[in-house]
């Protein structure tokens, strides 16, 4: 690596990069500056307050909607939703990929009709709901349900498909039961599977109830935003889509929570 | 218990893998097969075992398994097959949990493997943090636990580096001294049959047959480390066999 045979060089480092230390003080510090560069440009006039309003003031649109209570009728009305649907939605998707996982009659009959109805974008569905079931909680909880169950069904058989056959092997080899093999075996080789598609469900599951609510509600977040928008109120407006964002964010800390617990056969 | 491979044939779509294959394998005793790569051997165990059907002949057992024999016909992986989400305690549990045993009975007994298999100190262990000789004495415990009539190895060393390989076969040597189980041992080394077979089964390439059976008559404890002899007897039934097998492998 040098010129002359018998001068050593030290060897450079080259297996830098393409990893990540834990920075915890970088993403506060990028949120700050953004804040502080969106309220000294609404100040000093560089943003329209027509296009964006002050931040304090999408803290005092906050600040109103916890006082009046209305926070709290709608997140309420939009968690009950979200939380009935989606909790029976990934019920029912586990439940029915499972028996199309493992039972090969059920899934020549359901698996083709799941195909068929997933990629219907559920939204279209709401006005077939309405008329189904009323204009009330029930068709909001059913589009939710419907919208969350499809792809659970997808991502369970498929993650039961892929479980190591070896392992199954391994289970009818020690003469375990059907019923063992499928809870300690099946079910566990797919759970990692089945809880990284909850953090696409609870977001579908969002998107689904705020669209639906946005149609045709009197409560919920997505109601709110829809008056605000009406009213030309940016900075309610503004308000409603950071409550958005907490709940999307709350709902996926709450999944790795879970995950941690579960799958801490996984992790170092 | 003693087990008898009658006329077994087995084929996989088109392939034929094995062809009236007829082997006896007496109680106590280990009978070790080897063959070149794709010839069936593992074919041959799963038929034994149990996990597949011939299309042809049977494979009949004869004697009783004793009364705590909890899986007369039990397996030790060649890949180990530990569940990674249960720690080394917990993957023997595994194999007692369907048998309506008592918690403390469960207890006494995987405490009894752990130690035979030198695993006391790992019972809290995951899989993931042992090294390959350790998950494979795991699974070693794991079949000793349910107190087999007969083993069934796949060439349960030769995932290991050979310094553990060769500790591994001497422990398992000295249980053999202590329980003389009935085995049916796959491997691929030729040192590693001899030092642990009362009979070689050579088996010629796909369509696996049995070419030659070779009955070692010394004890096992009492073997010298290699018999060159015996190897290289072996070795020749075997290398244009191999041969010939990579040379179908590699134009398939
Ligand atoms: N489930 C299966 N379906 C189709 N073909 C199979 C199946 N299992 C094995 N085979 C084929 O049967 C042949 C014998 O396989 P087997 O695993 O028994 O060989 P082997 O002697 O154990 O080989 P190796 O020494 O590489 O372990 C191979 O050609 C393999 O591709
Ligand atoms: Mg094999």
């Amino acid at each position: 690596m040098s010129d002359k045979k018998n001068n050593y060089t030290t060897i450079s480092f080259r297996g830098g990069g393409f990893q990540f230390k834990n920075n915890y003080w970088i993403s506060p510090t990028v949120f700050i500056v953004l804040l502080l560069l969106w309220h000294f440009g609404s100040t000093l006039g560089f943003i329209s307050n027509l296009v964006l309003p002050k931040p304090t003031e999408v803290l005092i649109a906050f600040h109103d909607l916890y006082v009046t209570g209305d926070l709290y009728l709608h997140v309420g009305a939009s968690l009950k939703r979200l939380i009935l649907g989606w909790t029976l939605g990934t019920i029912i998707g586990i439940i029915i990929g499972f028996a199309i996982g493992l039972f090969a009659l059920v899934r020549a009959g359901l698996a083709p009709i799941v195909a068929a109805i997933f990629p219907i974008p559920k939204i279209a569905l709401l006005p077939l709901f309405i008329i189904w079931f009323g204009i009330g909680e029930l068709s909001k909880i059913n589009l939710i349900l419907f919208g969350t169950l499809f792809p659970t069904i997808i991502a369970t058989y498929g993650a039961i498909d892929n479980v190591d056959r070896s392992l199954i092997r391994l289970g009818q080899s020690f003469n375990l039961s059907w019923f063992s093999i499928t809870r300690k075996i099946v079910f566990t080789a797919s759970l990692p599977a089945i809880l990284s598609n909850m953090r696409i469900t609870a977001a579908i599951a969002i998107i689904l109830i705020v669209a639906a609510e946005l149609i045709a509600a009197e409560k919920g977040i997505g109601a709110y935003i829809q008056m605000a928008g009406s009213l030309f109120a940016i900075d309610r407006l503004l308000a409603g889509i950071i409550i958005l964002s907490c709940m999307g964010l709350i709902a996926n800390w709450l999944i790795g929570l879970t995950e941690r617990k579960l799958l801490k056969w996984r992790n170092l | 218990m003693e087990l008898a491979v009658k006329n077994v044939s087995k084929t996989y779509g088109n392939l034929l893998v094995l062809n009236k294959i007829n082997l006896k394998i007496d109680e106590g005793q280990i009978v070790c097969v080897i063959g070149p790569s794709g010839c069936g051997k593992s074919t041959l165990l799963r038929l034994i075992g149990g996990l597949e059907n011939p299309d042809t002949g049977s494979i009949e057992a004869r004697g009783i398994p004793p009364s705590d024999c909890l899986n007369p016909l039990t397996f030790i992986f060649q890949d180990f097959s530990l569940l990674p989400w249960r720690t080394v305690e917990k993957n023997i549990s595994l194999v007692l949990e369907d048998h309506g045993l008592s918690t403390s009975n469960r207890n006494e007994i995987i405490r009894s493997v752990l130690r035979r298999t030198k695993l006391t100190e790992f019972s809290d262990r995951w899989p993931r943090e042992l090294s390959g000789g350790m998950k494979q004495r795991v699974g070693i415990a794991r079949a000793l636990a349910v107190n087999p009539s007969v083993l069934l190895m796949d060439e349960p060393l030769s995932a290991l580096d050979s310094q553990t390989s060769e500790i591994l076969l001497v422990d398992l040597i000295e249980l053999w001294e202590k329980q003389r189980f009935t085995s049916v041992y796959i491997t691929h080394n030729l040192s590693e049959a001899i030092r642990i077979g009362h009979k070689i089964v050579v088996m010629s390439r796909r369509p696996g047959e049995i070419r030659e059976t070779v009955n070692i008559d010394s004890e096992i404890m009492d073997r010298e480390i290699r018999n060159i002899e015996l190897e290289e007897h072996l070795w020749n039934l075997l290398r244009d066999e191999a041969m010939a097998a990579e040379w179908e492998l590699e134009n398939e």
